[in-house]
Parts: C-alpha cells; sequence; structure tokens
C-alpha cells in the first residue's frame, strides 16, 4: 500500500526520486557511520594520548615488598611473595568483610523495617530515627567515626578489659574464643578434625532435609509433625556423636594477651570492625527501608485475613507478610548488597587492606596506574556476578511457583 | 423514601470512664469531642501499653533509646571538646579562600538564595517548616563565615540574602500556576539559569583575580563539587539514557557498554583515575578532572533511572508523536522526555542525594580538601590532636542536613508533580 501510494504517476520506482538525505535507512546509515567515525577517532585520541607509558602486567609477578595486616586464614609473607598474591590476599578481605556486612545488614534492615510499621509510637520512632540519621550520612564518616571510637574510646592493651577470659577488649580490637583443632583421644591426625567438620556439614543437611520431609507430612496430614524440633536434635545427635566418636579432635582456644598483641583465640582488629560496623549500620538503614516498602505494598486483606483466622502477631509475620514480601524486595535488596560490595572501597579510610588498598598502594610503588585499575574494575564486575548470581538463585527459591 | 439523609448522630454526652482492656474506640468525631486528657489516656493506651509483650516492647525501647540518647548527651555536652569547631570555622568552612574576596562568597550566597526563592515562588510554596529549616542554615552560615571583625558584615549580609529569597519568592510567587504566556515565559528566564548556576557561582567565586582553583577547599567545596556533579550528570545521563534506548544498534550497545563499565568500579576507583589517568587525556585542574570525573559516573547512573522512565511509557506516545508528524526529535523533546523525566524524579534526586554523600569520598584519594580533608587537617594541630571523634562527628552533621534537606523537597516534589498519580 505504501509503496503504491508513494509511487508517482511517471512510473519510476518511489525510492529512487526521493532524495537520498531523505530516506529512512540511508539515514540510518549515515547517522551510524558518523558515531562510528567520532566513537573512533575519540578511541584513537585516548590511547594517544595514554600511549607514552609502559604497559604489561609483568609488574604482577614480582615479588611485593610490603606486607600488610590484618589478615585471616592466610599464611601470607608480603616481602617475598608475588604482587599478584597480595592483591589476591586483599581480594579475600574484601570478600571477608562484605560477606560479613552483607549478612548483618540484613538482619538488621529486616528487624528496623519491621519496627517502622510497628503499632508501638516509641518503637516506629526509634526506628525511624535509626534510618533517617545513618542514611543521610557519608558511609565513609561513619566508619571513620566508629573507628576513632573503637582506636582512642577504648582502655589499651595494657589495661585489656577480660569478660571471664573469653572475651578480650581493648583498642586493638576484641578477641574472642575460637575453634581449634588439637590431638583428641585417639591421639589422632590433623584429618579427625577436619572430618568433624565435614560431618557438621553434613548433619546440616540432613537436619534440613527433615524439616522439609516434616513440614511436607504436616501439609498433607494437617497433623503437627515438630518439624524445627526433630530438625535441630537430629543435627544435636549427629554432631555430638560424631564429636565423641572422632575422639574430641576440635577444643576451644581461648584468647590471651602476649606482650601487645592478642594471641590464639579469633580477634577482630579494629580497622575490620569500623568497616563491617558501618557498611553494615549504613547497609542495614536502606534494606530497612526497603523491607517497610514492599511490606506495606502487600494487601491490606493479607494481614486482615490472617488475622481471621487467628494468628498471633509474630505468625502473622513470619508466615503471612514477611515470605510475600520477600518476593518483592529481592531485587532492590541485591542492588543493595551490590552496592555495599562496591562501597567496601572506603576500607583504604580506616586502614584496612582491601583489594583497593592493596592495588592502592602497588600503584604507588610502581606505577602502571591503567593496568592496575583494570584489574580493580575486572574484580568488582566479577564480586559483582557472583553476588547476583547468588541473588538469582535465591531469587528462583523464593518466587511463587504457579500451581 | 421519606427520609434522604441518615440522622446525625446524637451529640455524645459525657463519656463513662472506659475501664474495660480491649478499648473500642467510637467513631473519630466523638472521640476528638473528648477531653484531651482522655484522648491523651487512650492514645498512650493505643500506642505504648496495648497488651502485656507491648509494654515489655516499650520499656525495652526506652532504655536503648534513653541509653543512646544519654550517651549523645554526654558526649556532647561534657566529653567533646567543640573548640576543634568553633577555632577552625573558617577553615572547615572555606579552608584555603582568601580572606579580602569574602565578599565573592556573600554574592554566591545571595544568588543561590534568590534562586532558591525563585524557584519555591515558581513550582511550590514555603511552608512553616521550610522557613524553620532556612533560618537555622543561614545563621549557621553566619556563624561559620563570622571571623574577628567581619561578624558584623557577614550578620547584614546574611539580611541581605534573605531578603533577596523573600523578594524573588513573593515575585515568582505572583505569576500564575496555570499554562500560559506569563508563565512559559518565566519558566524560559528562569529554567537556563538555574541550569547555568554551577557556572556562574564559579565566575562568582574565581573570576577576576578571585580564588584560584587550589584555594577552593573546606565544605564550600563539598557545595560546588556536587552540584556540579548532579547538574552534570543531567547532561550526560539524558543523551546516554536516549542511546541506550535508540534502534541504531551501534548506539545502544555503546551507551550499554558505557554505563555498564562505570556502574561496575566505585565510585572512588574513578577518582583514581582522575588523579593517574585522566590527566593525560584531558589535562586540566585536578578540580576539573574531579567534576568531570563525578558528572561520568553520577551520568551513567542517572542514564539507568530516565531509562526506567523510557520504558516505562507506553508506545503509544511515541507513535501519537509520529502520526502528528514530529521528527524524532521533536517527539523526544515534546513528548516523551518531560513523561519519563518526571516518572524518574524520585530515584534522580535519591543519585544526587548519593552524590553528594559521596563528595566526602574525594579526600580519601585527591589531593583536594573538602570538608573531610579540613577536619583532617584541624586534628593535625598539635592541640586539637585528640579531638577526632568531635570533629567527624561535626561534619556528619554537616553532610546530614544538606541530605536531609533534598529528601524531604524530594518527597515534596513527587507530591506537587503527581507521581504516580497521572
Amino acid at each position: 500500500m505504501a509503496q503504491q501510494a508513494m509511487s508517482a504517476p511517471g512510473g519510476a520506482p518511489a525510492s529512487a526520486r526521493v532524495p537520498l538525505l531523505y530516506r529512512r535507512r540511508a539515514r540510518r546509515w549515515f547517522v551510524e557511520l558518523a558515531y562510528v567515525a567520532l566513537t573512533v577517532l575519540a578511541a584513537i585520541y585516548v590511547v594517544s594520548a595514554l600511549g607514552g607509558r609502559e604497559y604489561g602486567f609483568g609488574f604482577l609477578t614480582q615479588p611485593a615488598a610490603f606486607d600488610i595486616g590484618n589478615q585471616w586464614l592466610v599464611d601470607f609473607d608480603g616481602t617475598t611473595s608475588s604482587r599478584l598474591t597480595i592483591y589476591l590476599v586483599g581480594v579475600w578481605s574484601t570478600i571477608r568483610v562484605v560477606g560479613v556486612a552483607i549478612g548483618l545488614a540484613t538482619l538488621v534492615g529486616v528487624v528496623v523495617g519491621v519496627a517502622r510499621l510497628s503499632q508501638n509510637w516509641l518503637v516506629a520512632k526509634s526506628a525511624m530515627l535509626f534510618v533517617e540519621i545513618f542514611r543521610n550520612t557519608p558511609l565513609y564518616v561513619q566508619a571513620v567515626i566508629w573507628y576513632a571510637i573503637l582506636l582512642f574510646g577504648l582502655p589499651g592493651i595494657e589495661q585489656v578489659v577480660n569478660v571471664g577470659d573469653s572475651f578480650l577488649l581493648s583498642n586493638r580490637g576484641v578477641a574472642i574464643p575460637w575453634p581449634d583443632p588439637r590431638v583428641g583421644l585417639w591421639g589422632g591426625p590433623a584429618w579427625l578434625a577436619g572430618s568433624w567438620f565435614a560431618t557438621l556439614a553434613i548433619g546440616a543437611a540432613v537436619a534440613l532435609r527433615v524439616r522439609a520431609v516434616r513440614q511436607g507430612q504436616e501439609r498433607e496430614t494437617g497433623e503437627y509433625r515438630y518439624p524445627n524440633r526433630v530438625a535441630m536434635t537430629t543435627f544435636a545427635v549427629i554432631a555430638g556423636a560424631s564429636y565423641l566418636l572422632l575422639g574430641m579432635p576440635v577444643g576451644i582456644d581461648r584468647p590471651i594477651v602476649e606482650g601487645t598483641t592478642y594471641a590464639q583465640g579469633m580477634a577482630v582488629f579494629p580497622e575490620f570492625a569500623s568497616l563491617a560496623l558501618a557498611l553494615t549500620v549504613y547497609t542495614g538503614a536502606y534494606i530497612a527501608e526497603i523491607v517497610r516498602a514492599s511490606i506495606q505494598a502487600l494487601p491490606a486483606g493479607q494481614t486482615e485475613a490472617a488475622k481471621a483466622i487467628g494468628l498471633s502477631g509474630y505468625q502473622r509475620l513470619t508466615l503471612v507478610v514477611l515470605p510475600q514480601a520477600l518476593r518483592q524486595m529481592i531485587p532492590s535488596v541485591t542492588n543493595q548488597y551490590l552496592s555495599a560490595n562496591k562501597n567496601s572501597s572506603i576500607a583504604l579510610g580506616v586502614s584496612y587492606f582491601d583489594l583497593f588498598f592493596v592495588a592502592s598502594i602497588i600503584s604507588n610503588k610502581i606505577g602502571h596506574a591503567v593496568e592496575v585499575f583494570f584489574l580493580i574494575i575486572v574484580t568488582y564486575v566479577v564480586l559483582s556476578l557472583i553476588i547476583s548470581g547468588l541473588m538469582n538463585i535465591v531469587n528462583a527459591r523464593v518466587t511463587l511457583h504457579q500451581v | 423514601m421519606t427520609n434522604e439523609f441518615p440522622a446525625p448522630d446524637p451529640v455524645p454526652g459525657p463519656v463513662a470512664p472506659l475501664r474495660a482492656r480491649r478499648v473500642v474506640l467510637p467513631p473519630a468525631r466523638q472521640r476528638a469531642a473528648r477531653p484531651r486528657s482522655v484522648r491523651a489516656r487512650e492514645w498512650i493506651r493505643q500506642n505504648l501499653v496495648p497488651s502485656p509483650a507491648g509494654v515489655l516492647l516499650t520499656l525495652v525501647s526506652l532504655s536503648v533509646l534513653i541509653a543512646v540518647l544519654g550517651v549523645a548527651a554526654w558526649f556532647t555536652f561534657s566529653y567533646a571538646n567543640w573548640r576543634v569547631v568553633t577555632d577552625n570555622r573558617w577553615l572547615l568552612f572555606a579552608g584555603g579562600f582568601p580572606h579580602d574576596g569574602e565578599w565573592r562568597l556573600w554574592v554566591a550566597f545571595g544568588f543561590v538564595f534568590t534562586l532558591v526563592g525563585a524557584s519555591y515562588g515558581m513550582w511550590s510554596s514555603l511552608g512553616r517548616r521550610d522557613v524553620l529549616f532556612m533560618v537555622p542554615a543561614g545563621l549557621f552560615a553566619v556563624f561559620m563565615l563570622a571571623h574577628g571583625d567581619a561578624a558584623l558584615w557577614s550578620t547584614l549580609w546574611f539580611l541581605i540574602s534573605a531578603a533577596l529569597l523573600a523578594v524573588a519568592y513573593a515575585a515568582f510567587r505572583r505569576i500564575p500556576r496555570e499554562h500560559g504566556p506569563t508563565r512559559t515565559l518565566a519558566v524560559r528566564a528562569l529554567g537556563p539559569v538555574l541550569a547555568l548556576s554551577v557556572p556562574i557561582v564559579f565566575l562568582v567565586l574565581m573570576a577576576g583575580g578571585g580564588a584560584d582553583s587550589d584555594e577552593l577547599s573546606g565544605y564550600l567545596l563539598n557545595l560546588l563539587l556536587a552540584p556540579a556533579g548532579i547538574v552534570g550528570g543531567l547532561f550526560v545521563g539524558i543523551p546516554l539514557a536516549i542511546g541506550r534506548a535508540s534502534r541504531l544498534r551501534t548506539i545502544s550497545w555503546t551507551c550499554t557498554v558505557y554505563i555498564e563499565t562505570v556502574r561496575g568500579a566505585p565510585l572512588i576507583g574513578w577518582l583514581f583515575v582522575a588523579l593517574f589517568i585522566l590527566g593525560d587525556i584531558i589535562g586540566g585542574d585536578l578540580i576539573v578532572r574531579t567534576m568531570v570525573v563525578l558528572a561520568v559516573f553520577t551520568g551513567a547512573y542517572m542514564a539507568e533511572y530516565i531509562r526506567g522512565g523510557l520504558q516505562a511509557l507506553p508506545r503509544g506516545q511515541y507513535e501519537a508523536g509520529h502520526a502528528v508528524g514530529l521528527p524524532y526529535w521533536r517527539t523526544l523533546q515534546l513528548i516523551i522526555l518531560p513523561q519519563a523525566l518526571r516518572i524518574s524524579i524520585p530515584p534522580i534526586v535519591g543519585q544526587a542525594i548519593s552524590l553528594w554523600k559521596d563528595t566526602a569520598l574525594i579526600s580519601i584519594i585527591l589531593p583536594l580538601r573538602e570538608l573531610i580533608g579540613s577536619s583532617r587537617s584541624a586534628i593535625a594541630q598539635g592541640e586539637f590532636i585528640t579531638n577526632r571523634i568531635e570533629i567527624y562527628v561535626f561534619a556528619a552533621l554537616m553532610f546530614w542536613i544538606i541530605a536531609f534537606i533534598m529528601s524531604r523537597v524530594s518527597q515534596r516534589i513527587e507530591r506537587s508533580l503527581g507521581v504516580g498519580q497521572r
């Protein structure tokens, strides 16, 4: 139709009579060509501007020649190891602090978000105060304040606060008891401890399975089958029996002070603690708003129906409201996790050796800024992909299964 | 049906004292008629002590609140040495800004106040709460700038700025709210000034023998960099969003790559680029490079929010533009963008707040001393070396005030533009 309408009485095809500049497809080609030409020119300019530098990733395999503190589970000597190794230690530090902060922030966020909707005026207003304070101040300033409090507000290690020989508190951080492999009853080899930890994992899996089966029976028969109690007992029995069978291969290591440092146990240093605390509170305040919004987005009929069948306030929350709100909040919460991951780069400000701090030290020492930046961005993107991949799995599990 | 209207409720007599545990409240109008003491008791019963568990909750939260407020009060009034702030106020506010150029600060202050008044008169109205905010904010600015003999002058200049605000507000308040030639003219006059306000302020501060770029520091620098990043971010973000939604593959593909790359790394990483890499590409002062990085970074986020707005519009809007014969760009300008931007205002303001807070990151790795950097110089003096917590709490408060005002303004914009209602 269009072709017929456009073809003029002369009989020539329409495309020949419309000037090239006014043909839609030709125009697109022009625009695209011009755009590509401009982009290529810009790229050439950037490459030539940066051309005066030396490139190559060879510097990563040379010895790092500096040391970083605050490590955990890595045996590492900064003076001889390569720069790549020290960078990976930094990556591991980032993963640690982000993991702790994400877990705690979710907890804080759900509690505060629910509290904001509490019928208790005092609770609701306190939660609002919390959110307004911590959401509207820069994360970096928060971290620095926590760091200053932990460093200067707490006593020195000479006057360490000792709570029952188990918890030590000073400006060198908190030391807590920690499980430690030891020679058990069988005078056994070290792998006994490892196999006990493996048994714990298996026990947890079995207990979860038992719980799921019992819940299924509950749904089918309507009889109460005590899923949580039975599951917890199962886990306790497996853990206890294997502990005895393997000859008690793991003991609890209490922290002590040796000179000016903590020995044994597990020490949480102020750098880690302040960063984790700031990330937790900041991200938690954002998650609280997400939780509140998704609860408010639920139709009021859900709560009313739960009231009508006589559920208590706690049951209404855990059985009706939160499971449904969860579906709505997961995408936004994932975004918050991703920002928490990137926000952890303020570690530099509290002397915590995360990947960005380590990378900037490397760059300060030998230059190669472009390669180092490339490394940083690739690492953050990979970490983000891991987080969103995990959250996709969670999302797939909680989304509505259409029956 | 003789009686068309239901009979009014009988006027309530004196209410018998409520003894029952569970209170069933009468309709609101009758409740309001009761004495204040009864209403207060009811309110307390409903909101604070509804049940035994509720009493426990109230007690627990009350004790936590008292503990936190107690520590805060002890810190503020007993522990803290606020001289670290009062002695360094010029350093914290304007840092290295030359003293003899102080009038430039005040002219800029008056200009911004006039713009605020005009914008309020144009699009909104000043509520009692806004005045409650502005008076302390202005008095605070006087306090920060009043040093030595200048106390009288700063007070005078503040009064002049406040008068400018009031005059601009009154003038723009008279413009009719309905669309018409007067309003269009006013929008066309005010819009460009708003868009160019950041360069104008820079001109006022720096042109003709004013401050050098390395003399801009302190809170002033935050107040300059954040708007530059926000306005620049909009200028970067709108074309990027349109490009990403474009049907031309090369354009949409490159825009996507750009957006995802920028969002992939933290801001502090991009500041690293401003310090070590960008100098070779665009040259210029570090402060200019920082502004470019802030705009480029914010632009990528804003592009995503604007794209959300673009996608939320039904296809019919594009088709309608096409049907009345508008070319592509005019369709965008007249039909698509006004609606898309309105939808994306809340997340854009959220990003603006986020950028405002992120200006605190600048002095982590850059040798620019914004408020945090100035705070660090303040506690580097031997006298104040132990007053770390005080100075950072003060800085946090400074950031909080602006962020809080911005979030309130964004709620107001949402309401007045009817986001989610049209």
